[in-house]
């Protein structure tokens, strides 16, 4: 399920989510914009309701010998950089935690070891640190699979097996590595809330999570959350102490059992999406409207991405009644396996291929319908990418970037109309106009662009008279470019011109001067990739 | 001490620094203001009221000029003499927001009486000295002088084009009533104090030329205020802009917008043309011309404090090369013809309630409403409509109706949540202003009131019936004294 983006509540996620690895820095807000918001409503702190916890008499039952499936990871990391795009980017260094799991296998966050350069992993009781390589890595669920060629080193390692989703009020205790530590350590709390949770390591998906009250800080990333002996979630995130204490989220085995599922084939294909935005159907006179029954079932569809599996399928103003048989309830729910969850959660348990089957209202009439699900590519550019480069053109020191997430956060910018573009990207289908959104985002100053200053922030909309969609167009208007190229950006202001003849000049000059070493990067090519290449030669 | 100045006596030692120069009846009244704002949030209602204490400068035929920002939303205005304590109601008799201008004048027209009153002048350039004139508790003068440093074109605070303004370094002190404070050269007025930072001690004015201009309309029949032109330019320092655009030897401004109905289009001023001159006046590559007074000065100066409504004035351009001469008739550009107007002073908000959803109209004023930095904090996606208003609407000819906000109700369950959306259509029918939204909900279909949304959910239905019914409760509920108010 994606995070459809809205300002105003989003800025509070950005602010105060944090990750629970070490190391690495809290992701910046989007903007200086506090939670609290001035409007037609006085902000007043949300109700909390006071549920007295019963103190638990006994002890929480023994796991085992955890010391034998825990591991402690420590990641080395270049994270790019989106503002020189053409360097390697800055050395981050982190520990976190992962655990054993059938198959000779260690699981643990994808925030661990994203954009991982070497890692190593330590177990109990042994001095060495063994090297070890990243099988699969799901960036938007927060997992990722480690293994560890030295032999024997799963010798007297315990594969951990996989609980269900543990009760309410049960408790459950945390195991990792925080605040550096190199001896494991052990935190209990109790299961607060299951629900769907933004998970921040991607920044546009969402899942079912738990809420536990264990302590979690940076190092308990990857790390299990045990009871009974089984592994109930993988801690993975927590709000920084001064936004709230005693919240800490870990993955439940629904998303890790998915995961498990998805690589079985032997590659990662991501959450499928139904790709649409929907409204609780709670109004009597919008139900009476539509025809409903008064059966309290079905949601109202909004919008429908284009882009995604539903398109022509569902459309605007359809009611979903029920999905895989299972009536959607008016305020979104489902009943799966005895719990109510969110009705997107059928969709989640399933993958890339797999069908839906919706029964609709489409102007009063019942239909059946089924969506072929696939995942949606235009919601990549709102979220976290890790393990790719940024993609690049840099000509006559002016340097074009597709708006993403990644860039946004690295220049920090407030410019009304690309934070626009960027959150109504998917809600106003802008990527099919301009599938890149292409950012004259810095310019390296030189005598051929010494009056370009001002076109900073602008977004390219034709290099002369041609549409540019996407950064491959640009580059090739660029290498095709006649005398003189005449760039108009969106909106008012005059073209940008530039002479061929001048840049061509200018090309070693701004290379030389600025340490430019590649004047693009047009694939988004996995960085790993490149590294094993490199060594190949 | 010097006995009360007189102009023609200051002419002639103009040597003497003004604070020599200390009349004993200074031109000056106190200005106090009760008034209360809008309510945007509850537009049915007006704010707490505030109260403002200020000067004014007394001009003559028995007027006293103070900032608009000083009388915006006033309920009541009193004059009070310096000396003497003694009060007067007063009038407003003529405010220009854009200018940041005002014109009081008092009920009881010998109350002015005894006072000499300021003479203008226009005459300040950088390098002067200028006098910012206060009052002590007793009613003394005190006068703080300051160096003009600059004097370029500026936003005011309304933020509609941009005035002369001069600049000023000075070590203000805090006094009561420094709300409105007159800048004095000669005993001559040369400005009113427009905003002033503490921190760097630099003061902004509204300059004599701005305000000899207002007093100049605000003298004919009918205020008409500030011209515009209505396009807007962007400097051809990049010389391969302006070899582009085909300029050749003169230099100028490139032409970036021209919105529709303005006196530009009207002239036939085109996206891309180069402004080279405007009248006698030669423009540079920075958009510059050559002032007798200030030297080099943004051109606008020329089409604001320079220029009436109703002037001609020739623009000498290049186009493709070819130069061309176009003759703009100037205008004041209403705020009524912008689709979300930059301000609405002293008039109640428009709005209509139905069944608890509040429906207003897009404006800068709604936005304003969530505080100094409403940029940031307000609704991104309205500031973004303001900010591209021309771009995103180019026919202009209409309003943004947002549902702003939905007061629970029986007939909005389920809709608590929906805030600043912009309606679409209302029972099929297309919505441009807030009356299209109430003469359309007054034709339900099959007994629904149906709302569509640009933005999710898209469609909203409410039963017309129970809305209609439930009214009363809702007014009662909420203190609503009117469901609508469209004017």
């Amino acid at each position: 399920m994606k995070r459809i983006f809205l300002s105003g509540y989003v800025a509070l996620f950005f602010a105060s989510l944090a990750y629970a690895q070490e190391g690495t820095p809290a992701p910046p807000p989007m903007e200086p914009q506090g939670p609290q918001r001035t409007g037609p409503w006085k902000s007043s702190p949300p109700a909390q309701e006071v549920v007295p916890v019963p103190v638990p008499i006994a002890p929480p039952k023994p796991n085992g010998p955890v010391q034998k499936s825990l591991v402690r990871i420590t990641a080395t990391s270049v994270d790019p950089d989106y503002k020189a795009p053409w360097n390697a980017g800055s050395l981050q260094r982190g520990v976190g935690a992962g655990f054993v799991i059938n198959g000779n296998r260690i699981m643990t966050n994808a925030h661990v070891v994203a954009n991982n350069r070497y890692i190593t992993v330590e177990r109990d009781g042994d001095p060495n640190k063994y090297p070890a390589q990243v099988q699969f890595i799901a960036n938007d669920c927060d997992l990722a699979l480690v293994t560890v060629p030295a032999k024997d080193f799963f010798k007297n390692m315990v594969p951990l097996k996989f609980g269900g989703i543990p009760a309410l009020e049960s408790t459950v205790s945390a195991y990792g590595y925080p605040i550096g530590g190199e001896r494991m350590s052990v935190t209990t709390g109790i299961v607060s809330r299951v629900d769907f949770q933004l998970y921040t390591h991607s920044s546009v998906d969402q899942h079912l999570a738990i809420q536990i009250s264990a302590q979690i800080n940076p190092g308990n990333s990857g790390g299990p959350v045990m009871q009974d002996g089984k592994v109930v979630g993988v801690a993975f995130q927590g709000y920084s102490g001064d936004v709230a204490q005693g919240v800490a989220y870990m993955i439940p085995t629904p998303v890790m059992n998915r995961f498990l599922k998805d690589i079985s084939n032997g590659q990662y294909d991501e959450y499928p999406d139904l790709a649409i935005t929907y409204a609780k159907l709670q109004n009597p006179a919008q139900r009476k409207y539509l025809g409903l029954v008064d059966d309290d079932r079905g949601v109202l569809v909004s919008s429908v991405v284009a882009a995604g599996p539903s398109d022509g399928i569902l459309r605007s103003g359809d009611v979903l009644l029920s999905i895989d048989g299972h009536p959607i309830a008016s305020d979104s729910n489902v009943e799966l396996d005895g719990e109510r969850a969110q009705f997107e959660e059928v969709v989640e348990r399933k993958f890339k291929g797999d069908s839906v089957k919706l029964d609709i209202l489409r102007d009063k009439g019942p239909m059946t319908v089924t969506i072929k699900l696939f995942k949606p590519w235009p919601y990549s550019i709102q979220g976290h990418t890790y393990d790719v480069r940024p993609r690049y053109v840099l000509y006559g020191g002016l340097l074009f970037q597709p708006l993403s997430l990644d860039m946004l956060e690295a220049y920090r910018t407030s410019d009304l109309r690309l934070r626009h573009f960027f959150e109504y990207f998917i809600l106003e289908q802008i990527y099919l106009v301009h599938p890149d959104v292409i950012v004259l985002s810095n310019i390296l100053p030189d005598p051929i662009n010494s009056y370009l200053t001002p076109y900073k922030g602008a977004i390219v909309d034709e290099v002369n008279g041609k549409k540019i969609r996407t950064l491959d167009e640009l580059s090739q208007a660029f290498a095709q470019a006649p005398e003189r190229l005449v760039i108009r950006m969106i909106g008012d202001g005059p073209p940008l011109v530039l002479d061929r003849n001048k840049v061509e000049t200018a090309r070693e000059r701004i290379k030389t001067r600025y340490n430019v070493l590649k004047e693009q990067n047009l694939e988004e090519r996995p960085a790993s990739r490149i590294a094993a290449a490199g060594e190949k030669n | 001490m010097l006995v009360a100045v007189s102009g023609a006596l200051a002419r002639k030692e103009p040597a003497i620094p003004t604070t020599a120069a200390r009349p004993k009846q200074v031109a000056l009244v106190r200005v106090n203001v009760t008034g209360q704002g809008y309510d945007y949030f509850r537009p049915w209602q007006k704010k707490a009221p505030f109260s403002k204490r200020a000067l004014g400068a007394v001009l003559p035929k028995g007027r006293v000029l103070v900032t608009a920002d000083l009388v915006t939303n006033q309920n009541y205005v009193e004059l009070e003499r310096a000396e003497s304590g003694e009060k007067t109601a007063a009038n407003v008799r003529v405010i220009d927001y854009e200018a940041n201008l005002a014109l009081l004048e008092p009920a009881e027209k010998s109350f002015l009486d005894g006072i000499t009153p300021l003479e203008i002048t226009s005459d300040t350039v950088v390098g002067d000295r200028l006098a910012a004139w206060q009052l002590e508790p007793t009613g003394a003068l005190l006068a703080t002088e300051g160096l003009v440093t600059t004097v370029q074109m500026m936003p005011y605070p309304i933020d509609v084009g941009q005035f002369l303004t001069y600049r000023v370094s000075i070590p203000m002190q805090y006094r009561e009533n420094s709300y409105t404070v007159p800048l004095v050269k000669n005993n001559k007025l040369a400005g009113l104090l427009l905003r002033y930072d503490s921190r760097s001690q630099l003061l902004d004015a509204i300059p004599a030329p701005v305000i000899t201009h207002f007093l100049r309309e605000a003298d004919s029949q009918n205020y008409r205020g500030f011209p515009s032109a209505g396009f807007s330019f962007f400097p051809t320092r990049d010389p391969a802009l302006r070899e582009f655009a085909g300029e050749k030897g003169k230099r100028g401004v490139y032409i970036t917008n021209v919105e529709a109905g303005t006196p530009a289009t009207r002239a036939g001023l085109k996206v891309g043309d180069i402004v080279t001159a405007v009248g006698n006046h030669d423009i540079d590559e920075n958009g510059n011309y050559t002032d007798p007074l200030y030297g080099k000065i943004e051109f606008t100066n020329l089409l604001t404090a320079h220029a009436y409504a109703g002037d001609v004035v020739p623009f000498h351009l290049e186009r493709d090369g070819k130069p061309m001469q176009l003759n703009l008739t100037l205008e004041h550009h209403d705020t009524k013809n912008y689709v979300s107007p930059p301000y609405n002073l002293d008039e109640p908000p428009r709005y209509y309630v139905l069944g608890g959803m509040i429906f207003q109209e897009l404006s800068r004023q709604y936005l304003k409403e969530w505080g100094p930095n409403w940029q940031r904090e307000a609704p991104q996606r309205l500031v973004y409509m303001d900010h591209f208003q021309s771009e995103l609407f180019p026919d202009r000819n209409r309003r943004v109706v947002i549902l702003s906000q939905v007061l629970p109700a029986n007939s909005t369950i389920g809709y608590d949540d929906l805030a600043y959306l912009t309606v679409k259509r209302v029972n099929g029918k297309e919505i441009k202003s807030l009356g299209d939204l109430a003469e359309a909900v007054k034709q339900p279909v099959e007994g629904f009131i149906k709302i569509e949304t640009e933005e999710d959910p898209k469609q909203i239905e409410l039963d017309a019936s129970q809305v209609a019914a439930e009214a009363p409760a809702l007014q009662e509920n909420y203190g609503i004294s009117s469901l609508q108010r469209l004017q």
